[in-house]
């Protein structure tokens, strides 16, 4: 048994300083070993998952009894001009010969043009994501920073009237599908107090200022769901952890209230937010169309749904692709999250 | 339930025997009333002297008290549970009209405590010696890097071997007294100078018991460390306590040195308690072994 003698402390100097230097780097390979592993079972889940979802929507768009070169050609087209234009599309080929012929371009950067523009599809993408994701990412920080205020809140006054007031609000907000929230932001920013423009898009090289004042209604429209749905999962999270021993604990060592609501409590009770918030990110990218045919935004939702309307399947099948690519994302940095959030919880895996 | 006239002089010979060591009294309660949500009070009217540097005993049966009695003095009742009377001074600080924030800063640095179940009491995310380092960046101020060393250098001390081994381990991975010992290390490391153990050894088996008790003695041998210890178990308070207070239903019953609380009990429920302990106690089978 030791003792706590001075002399016993500056004796063991030796040991305990290496000591001290091995246990900086210990946890740190361990963290990133565990980041590594999560990593690679997301991308492990993503490959088979992007193979599938791909193959769906090119059988769908097979499937559908659109001819595209009779579309594109317009009625006076002869029959020997479809036919050419058919093979010029390659649409002559079976159904799994053109996948294999897409997959393989599409994995080389090629994701072919549009059949009625002409447009590579890889180019017009580019041209909408930044805007797509600029809204997207702006919905997703407002969610979280709405989310997490609200949810803390209402967790440590629990059952006080903030707490009522964030459960009511919460529950009307999660039920208001986007476009009215989206047409009640215009009325009262755009209309009755004009000072937010009401649609239409600048890039951020014409001033980040006007930049964000054309993103603001948007992403507050497309947040207010994932807003409310993260507070209320970070309310029911924390509430139940805040009632946990190692509160008690926490306390007992005497550290700061704010200490242990914003390090103890929202560690373990921020999963359920967390991975709420990662099934709303395909919805903030993928969903979008709603919001941006509203504020009239060029996104790659308005890209999608105007080649959707229009049959035109490499437009459609590049737009999935890169929401797709995106969901996979975010949900494997979801996953990485969660890890690094409780590892403990590893052992429940 | 009515304090007995025989309890309360049991109570002022304890404060008498107290004054006569001529040692300062560190905690002083004085009628302290606990109560529910529901007005009921659960209790009622508790007197505690603990001079400085004592052991002094809590003992009873689970829901006599004495837990809630720890917690008041920590400030750290229940939700929905409050003081409704009584005095709570800490070397003549009244505790009880603190506010929250105050009361805070004074856990850690003036008095502490460990709990049974150890791995309750630790956060599952986040390793044991990055928790240690926490109190010792907030409470006392090292940085990062010295907080770490430190950690380390406690850990070592509290006789937990491969201590950077531990220090980077998750509250799951360790036993429950290597848990005990990491949670004693984070009460004592702002040196307070009172620290309670609520049934801090119930869960432990006796060998590991003895080894946490051990600490516990050196500790308040080296560092003069006043211990609270609150207890089922007569094992344990005779082993350690200089004086016991005996709780039953939310009162104290008797209270005294504990050789003579052992030996001569004046209370009908502390001789009870004896009685059981000596029935169904080890000693009777090892007594009757060697009258054989």
């Amino acid at each position: 048994m030791t003792t706590l003698n001075v002399r016993d402390a500056a004796g063991r100097v030796a040991g305990p300083t290496a000591a001290a230097d091995s246990a900086s780097t210990g946890p740190v390979l361990t963290a990133i070993a565990r980041t590594v592993v999560a990593l690679g079972r997301a991308l492990l889940i993503a490959v088979p998952v992007l193979l599938v979802s791909t193959f769906i929507t090119f059988m769908l768009g097979g499937l559908t009894e659109q001819d595209p070169a009779s579309l594109v050609l317009g009625d006076s087209a002869t029959p020997a001009d479809v036919a050419r234009m058919r093979e010029v599309f390659g649409l002559d080929k079976p159904l799994l010969l053109r996948y294999l012929l897409w997959l393989w371009s599409a994995l080389h950067g090629d994701l072919g043009s549009s059949w009625f523009s002409k447009i590579p599809v890889a180019q017009s993408i580019a041209e909408r994501l930044p805007v797509s994701l600029s809204v997207a990412v702006g919905a997703l920080l407002i969610a979280v920073v709405l989310g997490c205020v609200f949810g803390i809140l209402a967790a440590v006054r629990q059952g006080g009237w903030l707490d009522r007031t964030v459960t009511v609000v919460t529950s009307v907000l999660a039920t208001v599908p986007g476009f009215i929230a989206a047409i009640a932001l215009i009325t009262v920013f755009s209309l009755l107090v004009p000072v937010l423009p009401s649609g239409g898009w600048v890039p951020p090289s014409a001033g980040l200022w006007k930049w964000a004042s054309f993103l603001l209604l948007p992403s507050v429209s497309l947040s207010l769901d994932a807003a409310a749905d993260v507070a209320r999962q970070l309310r029911t999270g924390m509430a139940d952890t805040l009632h946990e021993n190692y509160i008690v604990g926490a306390q007992v060592r005497g550290l700061p209230g704010w200490r242990i609501v914003l390090v103890h409590a929202l560690r373990n009770g921020a999963g359920p937010a967390v991975a709420v918030l990662g099934m709303h990110v395909p919805r903030l990218i993928g969903g979008a169309v709603i919001v941006e045919t509203v504020f009239a935004l060029p996104g790659i939702g308005d890209l999608t749904k105007t080649a959707a309307l229009g049959g035109d399947v490499p437009v459609v099948q590049g737009a999935l692709l890169v929401t797709i690519g995106v969901v996979l994302i975010s949900s494997a940095l979801v996953n990485v999250l969660l890890v690094k959030l409780r590892p403990a919880a590893r052992r429940e895996i | 339930m009515s304090v007995s006239p025989d309890s309360a002089t049991a109570v002022r010979a304890a404060a008498d025997a107290a004054g006569e060591s001529g040692r300062e009294t560190l905690l002083s309660v004085r009628g302290l009333r606990v109560s529910v949500a529901d007005g009921s009070e659960v209790v009622h009217g508790v007197d505690l002297d603990i001079p400085r540097g004592s052991a002094v005993g809590l003992v009873g049966e689970s829901g006599s008290g004495k837990t809630l009695t720890c917690r008041a003095v920590l400030g750290l009742l229940p939700v929905g549970v409050e003081v409704t009377g009584g005095e709570i001074s800490l070397r003549g600080t009244e505790l009880t009209a603190l506010p929250a924030a105050k009361r805070a800063r004074l856990r850690g640095t003036d008095l502490a405590a460990v709990f049974q179940d150890p791995a309750s009491y630790l956060n599952p995310s986040i390793t044991v010696g990055a928790q240690l380092a926490e109190v010792l960046r907030v409470k006392i101020g090292l940085a990062r890097r010295a907080a770490r060393y430190r950690a380390v250098e406690l850990l070592h001390a509290m006789g937990l071997r491969r201590p950077t081994h531990v220090y980077s381990q998750y509250p799951f991975e360790l036993s429950g007294g290597m848990l005990q010992r990491v949670l004693i290390a984070m009460s004592i490391t702002a040196e307070p100078e009172l620290l309670i153990a609520d049934e801090a050894t119930t869960a432990l088996d006796v060998t590991v018991q003895a080894e946490v008790l051990e600490l516990l003695t050196e500790l308040r041998r080296d560092r003069g460390l006043t211990l609270m210890i609150v207890s089922h178990d007569l094992a344990v308070i005779s082993q350690m306590c200089d004086t016991v207070h005996v709780f039953r239903d939310g009162s104290i019953v008797e209270a005294g040195p504990t050789r003579r609380v052992l030996r001569v009990p004046r209370h009908p429920y502390t001789r009870e308690l004896i009685e059981n302990h000596e029935r169904f106690g080890i000693d009777r089978v090892r007594k009757q072994r060697s009258q054989q």
